[in-house]
């Protein structure tokens, strides 16, 4: 599934591949002025060649002083993005897709966790299948990285 | 005939002990050292030794270098691992037991045997490996979709899949457009418009194997340039990632646990990307063990 890019009053829907064949050059330009909402949560792929065209985008919206803040943003596009040393502390983000395992019944998901003030640690969440605490999946880093300014 | 010699050098008589044993069943004479002075090393000898200790050692000329997690209790920390990308070393072993063990047999039955090309080189005798050749730069896409299918088929978690679809595509674009180079060493595919039809036929073949054996889940990606530069690469994954080119093989190398690239210069390039699928990604390093063989094309 290529990229599908959804424009609503000033709220943006991305969902599919951002990849080689990804452009968002031309996105900040549909979107009314003020604040952009960007929901990622529909997004299941991203190479490096996408990564650069979300970087991009991403500054392109700041230098031009417009507010940007990423809602759900997937799990994918989250670790990657904390491994991109100038996005630390450079994004708005409110909400985010994470892994977590539960050592009760071994089901592996990726909830939304919510950014309330500044996240410095994980939140212990319940597992969908059986109601215990679910742990995260991986190093707390690969998606905390990017609130250290 | 005697194949090589192993040294292993470690101050701590627990320690030596511990990687005695495990590099012991290679099969091929082990001198223990208490310090690199009192080592005797030369171009046949393989040493092992402690990763923290790795970083400040002057390195006399040896067949290999191979630094380990000491008796293999705790993980390389990613400073550590960063060092010695940086300071050229070719074998850095980040995780620790078991997977130690596995890698450092495996690694160094490849430099005592000389024979370095080939998944099976870690994964059990049960694994059953799938094998694809691009016949087109534009099979990526539909190679990587493949590919993910059949490990979800395999029971494996999305977690995995996703991963695994990034290196694949990661590797297979490194082969396709950064691979190919000409007789003065310009690499003449690496503007090609990505959506470009062009057959991968002749030199430009590349290929994709994959297989897991319950513990592994084992990719790889070879072309017919072995253009690849593996001390650029390795400082490249020492250093903190810009937006910038050149994010494919650390964004690979991020993925997985093990990062292997094989070389026969102008010949052949393989990389192997491991992920291990049987721990938790706490349980291991939070990097990724690396490793750079040369060798024969088979």
């Amino acid at each position: 599934m290529r990229l599908d890019v959804q424009v609503a009053g000033n709220r943006v829907t991305l969902a599919g591949r951002i990849d080689d064949t990804a452009s968002l050059a031309e996105l900040p330009g549909r979107v009314p002025a003020g604040e952009i909402v960007i929901d990622t949560e529909g997004v299941t792929f991203v190479n490096s060649i996408g990564m650069r065209e979300w970087i991009r985008l991403l500054r392109a919206l700041r230098d031009s002083g417009r507010k940007v803040r990423l809602e759900r943003v997937a799990d994918v596009l989250m670790t990657q993005m904390n491994l991109i040393a100038e996005l630390a502390g450079a994004v708005a983000i409110s909400s985010f897709h994470a892994q977590y395992v539960c050592p009760a019944c071994g089901a592996e998901t990726q909830p939304v966790v919510e950014v309330t003030g500044s996240l410095t640690v994980m939140p212990a969440l319940p597992c969908p299948e059986c109601g215990s605490a679910m742990e995260l999946g991986d190093f707390p880093e690969r998606y905390l990285t990017i609130f250290k300014a | 005939m005697a194949r090589g010699k192993l040294v292993v050098v470690h101050p701590e008589r627990k320690a030596q002990r511990a990687l005695h044993r495990l590099v012991g069943a290679a099969g091929a004479p082990v001198e223990i050292a208490d310090k690199l002075e009192a080592a005797a090393i030369d171009d046949s000898t393989i040493v092992i030794t402690d990763a923290a200790l790795a970083p400040s050692l002057t390195r006399p000329p040896a067949r290999a270098w191979i630094a380990v997690p000491s008796e293999g209790l705790a993980p390389v920390d990613a400073a550590t691992m960063s060092a010695l990308l940086a300071g050229g070393w070719d074998h850095v072993i980040a995780h620790p037991m078991p997977v130690l063990a596995e890698e450092l047999l495996a690694t160094v039955q490849k430099l005592l045997r000389r024979d370095v090309f080939g998944l099976e080189k870690y994964l059990t005798w049960s694994a059953d490996v799938r094998s694809y050749t691009l016949e087109d730069a534009q099979d990526r896409d539909a190679v990587v979709a493949e590919l993910a299918r059949e490990v979800i088929m395999c029971g494996l978690p999305d977690r995995i899949s996703s991963m695994v679809s990034v290196i694949a595509d990661e590797l297979l674009a490194n082969a396709i457009y950064a691979a190919p180079v000409d007789d003065s060493g310009t690499r003449t595919r690496a503007a090609d418009p990505r959506d470009k039809v062009r057959a991968l036929s002749g030199r430009d073949a590349v290929t994709l194997r994959w297989a897991t054996d319950a513990r592994y889940v084992a990719l790889e990606i070879r072309d017919r340039y072995g253009s690849i530069d593996p001390t650029a690469i390795a400082k490249r994954l020492s250093v903190a990632q810009t937006s910038e080119g050149g994010m494919g093989l650390p964004l690979a190398y991020a993925c997985c646990n093990q990062l292997v690239l094989d070389v026969a210069p102008g010949k052949l390039t393989e990389i192997v990307a491991l992920l291990d699928v049987r721990f938790k990604p706490t349980d291991l390093s939070r990097a990724g063990s690396f490793h750079v063989f040369r060798g024969e094309a088979p």
